[in-house]
Parts: structure tokens; C-alpha cells; sequence
């Protein structure tokens, strides 16, 4: 087995240093300058509090305003997942409608462009007239943005099946649902799940974003989104890093879940995957 | 007449296949093949070989004439045919075990009976240590054996080759064939086999049809009569290398036309 590199450990650390030494000498810059036009350190240090928060006060807001953030981040998580994992089902199943015929694709997929050029930003306040505001929106703007790649790589995966593998399969007189369930849904897998990795990144994206225009805080239900929104009219701006924050760590979640099934379904055959040294 | 009739396994008469509107790829195409021939389909390219080879499984519809498998047209005579394509073909996310069983899983047999009969071909093409692993741990011409493998499975009376081995070095080629014959001895069927290379065909063969090219017509039907089983000394005797330079000069004689 090879070593595993330190270098892998040593530069983010490294750069880390560098990345916060400039982020503290860039606060006490603010609060020098401040000084030198006159105010008292105090004064100064509240100016600089707003424009760049320290690292341990960014952490101090996130514990102050922790009940707010979890249900936040509670809150946007289940439109995250909700909406994603809607797009993976809904995404596929069409795709699957759309590779069976080709009249079908001509007819659907004009329908399904239209649905993704439309800005989901203009899309929100309709989906405002209709639903209303709150989770069940953010939910739907979730899904509208996931929704398509997975369409349309499934749908390549699914047309694209390998000309001999169907002789193959006409040869052994399979029956359609065999010949769909054995060989073209297998085969459309990494196309389906390259899908699912885009849509993956784009969902806490589009919760969050989809909160701001269509999040309510009725009945406990703001999520990170509609939480930037509060923190920036109240000029807590730690806590405002400390959302950022946690939005961060949330794609995170979600790109190495996908990622990780992304692995595990395709360990064993995929090129992309396969370790060929083993 | 009647008597040719009754004895043709595989029928083939007046046959022609054009692509559209295009030129005629086989014309007037007439064979009869009795039952445990191995018939080599030798011609240059673009002589139509494959092309029938795909009609007589169905896989390419006929312009027109007949082909009659064992009273059956090619779509029901599938019941107890195979094709062997020219790639392995196989499907990458199963094992060796798993793509040997699949026409038999596609037939609905039971668990068991498809675990036992794949075992004994995988035995049977040599591949027992590899029945775990998958397509990209193989080599070229181990994949072609589970390939052959796969088609064994479900028994078939007829089995059509097309150029299974082109792409495999001489040695693999030649053991391969020697395999293939062993194999029919256990388990005998009727065959087409297709391919570009003679010693490979007059190896293999009871028959050996030389096809001329545009249109693609049979232009000499040369028999081969070793008899079964035959291994690998018998590339060395006159009687085969006679035969060999026989098909040579026919083949030759075609690809001057």
C-alpha cells in the first residue's frame, strides 16, 4: 500500500496560517486606522468587529445564537435533502420515460429545457402565489434545480446502451422489462450518478438561496437563508459568517454523501473508480 | 428433393438482404446445412458474412427469400440458438459467474440451476479461478471464453460466431479453436462461424463457404473431411495444409474478381 503523502496534511495547514495571519492583520489594520482618526480602541474595535470578525468570534456567535442556527440549519437541511432526493427519483423515472420512445422525448424535452432556463429566482415569488412561503416552496425550488441534470444524464446513460450488449439481450429473447432492468439501468449508472453529483452541490445551494426569496419564519420554520437575511438587518455579522459557516459545512455533507455513493455503486466495474493496481 | 429437405437443419434459400435503398449486400444466397456441420463463412471484407450471420439469428431482417432453422424462422428458432459476437460483449458490473448466467436468469431458471450449469462451463472454458472477478481483471482472450461460456449455457443446437477471435494474438487463437472443438464434443452443436482467417476456418470446419463480395454471393462451397475430434497434430499433416492452400486459392480467386 502506498504511504499516504504527509504533504496532504501539511499545505492546507500551511496555507491555513498564511490565510489567517492575513485575516487578523487585516483586523488590526482596521482598528489602527480607526484609532488614528481618532476613536477610542473600544470604538474601534466594534467598527472592526462589523467588517471582519475574528475567527473565535464567529465561533462565540454561532454558540450565542445556537438555537436559532440548529432549527436553521435543521430547517434547510430538510429542504435540501427533500428536494434533492424528489429530483433523484422524479429525475430518473423521467428519464426513463423519455428513453423508451423517442416521440415521447421530442414532445417532453422542450417542456423540460423551458423548466430549467427559467431563472428559479423569478420562478420563486410565483411559486409564492401558489404554495405560499415556507418549507414545502423551498422544497419545490430544491427540486426545480436538481431536477434536470439528472434528467438529462440518465436519459444519455439510458440511450446509449452498447449496440451488441442489446443484440445480446435480443438474441437471449429477453422481454423489454428485462432488457431495462438488466442491462439498460445498470448501464445508465454513471451517467445517473454524475447527475446526481451536480444536483447534489446545487441543493444546499438552492435551499439556501431559495429561503431567501421564499423563506418565512412563521412557526419556527426559517432556515439559513432567511437567517442571513435577519443577522444582516441586525448588523450581527459574526453571526452572518457563522451561517456561512455552517451553509459550508453543509455542502460538504452532501457532496461527500454523493460522492461516496457515487464510489460504492461503481467500486467494483466502473473505469472511473476501479483501482487497476489491486 | 424432399429428401434434402428432410435432412437440412438450417435452410437457407434465394436469400437476399439490401440496407434501404442501397446496393445489394447478398444475393440470392442458398445453403443447406445438416444438422452438427460447422459451416466457416470466408469471403473479403465487406462480402455480407456478418450480415448473414445476424439475419440467420434475426437480428437483421431479409429482403427477401427464407431461412428456415429446424422448421422455425430465425426469431423463434432463438429458443435454441446463440450468438457470439465479435467483442465479448460482456456486461461489466457482473462477475464471470454472473454474465455466464444471465441467459439462463433471462430463460427464469431457478437459483440453483443457473449456478450449476454456468460452474461446469466456466470449468469447461478453463476460467474456475476466475469466476469471481470482473470483465476489466481479464484478459482479452479469457474474456472471450466467458463469452463462449455464456453462450453454452442455455445448450444450444445452433451457435453462430462472429470473428470471436480477430482480435486475439495466434497462440490464444489456436487454443482457443482447440477448446472450442473439445467443447463440442461434450456439448455438440451446429455452427456458423465467421472469420478472416483460413487456417483458422479449414482448422474448424466440415465446411468451408467462400462468398465473393458486391453483391455478396456463395462462390464455392469446399469440404473439409477430418473427422472429429481433431487437435492440434493435425495442423501439421499434408492432407490439412492441401485443404489450406485449396481455400487460399478460392479465396484468392474471389478477392480478384
Amino acid at each position: 500500500m502506498k504511504k499516504f503523502p504527509i504533504s496532504n496534511i501539511l499545505m492546507p495547514l500551511l496555507s491555513s496560517v498564511v490565510i489567517f495571519s492575513i485575516w487578523y492583520a487585516a483586523g488590526s489594520f482596521i482598528v489602527q486606522d480607526r484609532m488614528n482618526q481618532g476613536y477610542e480602541r473600544e470604538e474601534a474595535e466594534s467598527i472592526r468587529r462589523i467588517q471582519i470578525p475574528y475567527p473565535v468570534e464567529i465561533w462565540q456567535a454561532i454558540v450565542d445564537e445556537k438555537e436559532d442556527m440548529i432549527t436553521a440549519a435543521q430547517n434547510t437541511f430538510t429542504a435540501a435533502i427533500t428536494g434533492f432526493l424528489t429530483a433523484v427519483c422524479l429525475g430518473y423515472l423521467i428519464a426513463m420515460l423519455l428513453a423508451s420512445s423517442v416521440k415521447l422525448k421530442q414532445a417532453m424535452y422542450p417542456w423540460i429545457l423551458i423548466l430549467q432556463m427559467t431563472p428559479v429566482v423569478i420562478l420563486a415569488p410565483i411559486i409564492v402565489i401558489w404554495i405560499g412561503t415556507g418549507l414545502q416552496s423551498i422544497t419545490i425550488i430544491t427540486f426545480l434545480i436538481g431536477f434536470f441534470p439528472i434528467v438529462a444524464n440518465s436519459t444519455m446513460g439510458l440511450v446509449s446502451t452498447d449496440k451488441n450488449l442489446v443484440d445480446l439481450f435480443t438474441v437471449c429473447n429477453a422481454t423489454r422489462s428485462q432488457e431495462t432492468i438488466l442491462l439498460r439501468v445498470p448501464y445508465s449508472m454513471p451517467y445517473f450518478l454524475t447527475g446526481m453529483k451536480i444536483a447534489g452541490t446545487l441543493a444546499p445551494i438552492g435551499a439556501i438561496s431559495g429561503d431567501i426569496f421564499v423563506g418565512s419564519s412563521a412557526s419556527g420554520g426559517a432556515g439559513l437563508g432567511f437567517m442571513t437575511i435577519v443577522y444582516n438587518s441586525n448588523v450581527k455579522i459574526p453571526a452572518l459568517f457563522g451561517t456561512a459557516t455552517i451553509a459550508c459545512l453543509m455542502g460538504f455533507i452532501f457532496v461527500g454523501a454523493v460522492n461516496l455513493i457515487h464510489w460504492y455503486a461503481l467500486k467494483n466495474w466502473h473505469e472511473s473508480v476501479v483501482n487497476r493496481n489491486k | 428433393m424432399t429428401q434434402t429437405i428432410a435432412k437440412s437443419f438450417v435452410s437457407v434459400r434465394n436469400l437476399e438482404k439490401r440496407f434501404g435503398d442501397g446496393p445489394i449486400v447478398l444475393d440470392d444466397i442458398n445453403l443447406e446445412v445438416k444438422s452438427g456441420d460447422f459451416i466457416s463463412l470466408l469471403g473479403p471484407s465487406g462480402c455480407g458474412k456478418s450480415t448473414l450471420l445476424k439475419a440467420l439469428c434475426g437480428l437483421l431482417e431479409i429482403t427477401s427469400g427464407s431461412i428456415n432453422i429446424d422448421g422455425m424462422t430465425p426469431e423463434n428458432a432463438r429458443e435454441i440458438a446463440f450468438f457470439i459476437f465479435q467483442e465479448p460483449s460482456l456486461l461489466p458490473w457482473l462477475r464471470v459467474a454472473g454474465n455466464v448466467e444471465l441467459p439462463l436468469k433471462i430463460q427464469g431458471a431457478s437459483t440453483e440451476n443457473r449456478k450449476a450449469k454456468a460452474e461446469k462451463m466456466i470449468e469447461l472454458v478453463g476460467l474456475s479461478d476466475a469466476a469471481k472477478k470482473f470483465p476489466w481483471q481479464l484478459s482479452g482472450g479469457m474474456k472471450m471464453r466467458v463469452s463462449i461460456a455464456r453462450a453454452l449455457t442455455t445448450s444450444p443446437k445452433l451457435l453462430m460466431l462472429d470473428e470471436p477471435f480477430g482480435a486475439l494474438d495466434e497462440m490464444t487463437r489456436d487454443r482457443l479453436n482447440e477448446d472450442l472443438l473439445k467443447i463440442r464434443e461434450v456439448d455438440p452443436f451446429t455452427a456458423f462461424f465467421v472469420t478472416h482467417s483460413v487456417a483458422e476456418a479449414v482448422f474448424l470446419s466440415s465446411k468451408i463457404v467462400i462468398l465473393s463480395a458486391n453483391p455478396g454471393r456463395v462462390a464455392e462451397v469446399i469440404d473439409v473431411p477430418f473427422d472429429f475430434p481433431r487437435s492440434a497434430p493435425l495442423r501439421e499433416s499434408t492432407e490439412y495444409l492441401e485443404i489450406l492452400a485449396k481455400t487460399t486459392h478460392a479465396l484468392r480467386a474471389v478477392e480478384e474478381q
